[in-house]
């Protein structure tokens, strides 16, 4: 079922278009956003999130246009959202911060205000901080607690970009967990850089690239764009796209064969790098040596 | 640990019939020794209600004085929340209102020939407190968590209005402190409040056009020119700019500007389209 559509959204910045006659339909489950840094992802979110309008096209989600200021607010009834810089204020303390942003939401009874305070705090782990002030909480803790706030009044629609930044292995582990959960239910858009949260949590993944979605798929079917161009071998390849040395001593090649080389296990990353060829390298390989 | 309680006294320690000291001793022994806390009966239902209830109880904020006096109004909680959560959103703002209101008043007692003068440099100064004040409730970058605010039912005009009242509630406490330092003849120390009720209107009004950082300081310093250059200049700025006939024409002006901030408030919103 869809629950979030878009058509020929477009925003532009100056002479700078972000996103570009972008038309989708998303529905219940976790839809993960993919792409290198000025693809359009956050652009994208901020509008489905109403906190940025569109220059022109038309956002519906749940039934509610965005663009008309009653449905507009019964759609930010219904949405959490967990921008890229949640900038959280320093001087609240953590069950406080939580409280305003409840009241903000509109959950003017106190009682159940202060429930649901009290659930978020656990759902991320934050429990035994509650008296804890903001400026007085690690990077990895102030994300769980951006989290928090997205989470709270149990929405329908979740926004989360960049969620995973400063956790932990252990701390991704359980957003995975809770992510996974809350997607059985509801609709969860995910932007990323991380492609393993991707394969782990995602039923579907949009790549954008300079404002356009340049694909729209299962991971599987993600990772399968790579079919043919990886390859494992013992010396370093001449022409490759990108390659690396694994841990084994072997060269792990994204592109022609080399000499000797054999298929290599295909993942969502190899996908993205195909798909995106050098853009994506450059931006998102890492310590990858390139060779074009 | 080498000893363990009794079978005796662990029965009368459950009765409640040790003595003090022997009851302080036997908790004190339950904290290090796993073994015989492992034998006293609970009831994990009692312990887990206990501890929420504790938690509650911590957890549940103190009303601050202000807080009370609004609920006593007949301000609904909520409401209250987001009135006296907002100056501490960021102090800065409060820093600001505080340091104009002085150099305000050190300007005028030092320049003092007269207490006139002095009024009349108070009253340049202290429309400022609340237009400053206006310029830090909302939007990027003065808000840190506007991006998550912003996308919250009350975002746009019922946000930006429930904070600037709180905020130009306070400057306005802060104004009238300060006239108290500054002599003056009756009335004239309140002459100030309807030029600052036009410029925070009018600030708000030019926010739905102008981010509302630049609405203020386009506001903020035509005033500081105007008033206050007319002022330095030795013009006869207080019956012309503070008299009964000006003190019309801003009340004027300001439900012009109210009626005009009304008319586009859902500008005030982020996801209202341009």
């Amino acid at each position: 079922m869809t629950t979030v559509s878009m058509r020929g959204l477009t925003k532009r910045y100056g002479g700078t278009t972000a996103i570009a006659d972008l038309t989708a339909r998303i529905g219940v489950g976790v839809t993960g956003f993919l792409g290198p840094n000025g693809a359009g992802k956050t652009t994208l979110l901020r509008c489905l999130a109403t906190a940025l309008a569109p220059d022109s096209g038309r956002l519906v989600a749940y039934g509610l246009d965005t663009a008309v200021a009653a449905e507009r607010t019964a759609l930010r009834r219904r949405l959490g959202y967990l921008p890229q810089d949640p900038g959280l204020y320093p001087n609240f303390k953590t069950a406080e911060l939580l409280d305003y942003v409840a009241v903000l939401k509109e959950l003017t009874d106190t009682g159940r205000r202060r429930a649901e305070v009290r659930r978020v705090l656990a759902e991320v782990g934050l429990t035994d901080r509650a008296t804890v002030r903001v400026r007085k909480l690690s990077g990895g803790m102030r994300q769980r607690l951006a989290l928090a706030q997205a989470l709270l009044g149990d929405p329908e629609l979740l926004i989360l970009d960049e969620p995973t930044v400063g956790l932990d292995p252990e701390q991704r582990m359980l957003f995975r967990a809770l992510v996974s959960r809350l997607g059985h239910t509801r609709t969860v858009l995910l932007s990323t850089h991380q492609t393993e949260d991707v394969g782990a949590l995602c039923e579907r993944v949009l790549v954008m690239r300079a404002g356009g979605i340049v694909f729209d798929g299962t991971p599987g079917e993600l990772a399968a764009q790579a079919e043919g161009r990886v390859w494992v071998s013992a010396e370093p390849p001449s022409d490759a796209h990108v390659y690396w040395r694994n841990a084994d001593g072997r060269y792990r090649t994204l592109g022609p064969r080399p000499i000797g080389g054999e298929p290599g296990l295909l993942s969502i990353e190899d996908g993205y790098l195909t798909l995106l060829g050098a853009e994506a390298a450059a931006a998102g390989s890492g310590d990858a040596e390139r060779v074009s | 640990m080498r000893w363990h309680i009794d079978g005796d006294m662990f029965a009368a320690y459950q009765r409640g019939d040790l003595t003090p000291s022997r009851m302080m001793a036997v908790d004190t022994h339950l904290q290090a020794c796993a073994t015989c806390r492992a034998a006293v009966p609970q009831d994990p239902g009692w312990l887990d209600a206990s501890w929420s209830a504790i938690t509650e109880m911590l957890d549940t904020p103190r009303p601050r004085p202000a807080e009370r006096l609004l609920t006593l109004v007949g301000v609904p909680h909520h409401r209250v929340r987001i009135l006296v959560a907002t100056p501490a959103l960021r102090w800065s703002w409060l820093g600001a209102t505080v340091s104009v209101l002085a150099f305000g008043i050190a300007a005028a007692l030092a320049g003092q020939s007269g207490a006139h003068m002095t009024l009349l440099l108070y009253l340049v100064f202290a429309p400022i407190l609340p237009v400053l004040a206006v310029a830090t409730v909302y939007g990027p970058p003065v808000d840190p968590m506007h991006e998550i605010t912003s996308v919250t039912p009350v975002a746009g005009p019922a946000l930006v209005l429930w904070r600037s009242s709180a905020v130009v509630g306070l400057s306005v406490v802060i104004g009238m402190l300060g006239a108290a330092f500054v002599p003056g003849p009756g009335w004239w120390a309140v002459a100030w409040l309807l030029p600052a009720l036009l410029l925070c209107v009018s600030t708000l009004a030019l926010a739905t056009v102008l981010p509302l950082i630049r609405a203020a300081a386009v506001f903020g310093g035509a005033w500081l020119v105007v008033v206050g250059g007319a002022a330095v200049a030795g013009s006869p700025v207080r019956p012309l700019m503070f008299g009964p006939l000006a003190q019309a024409g801003y009340l004027a002006a300001a439900v012009v500007a109210g009626v005009v901030l009304s008319a586009r408030r859902r500008r005030l919103d982020p996801g209202e389209m341009r």
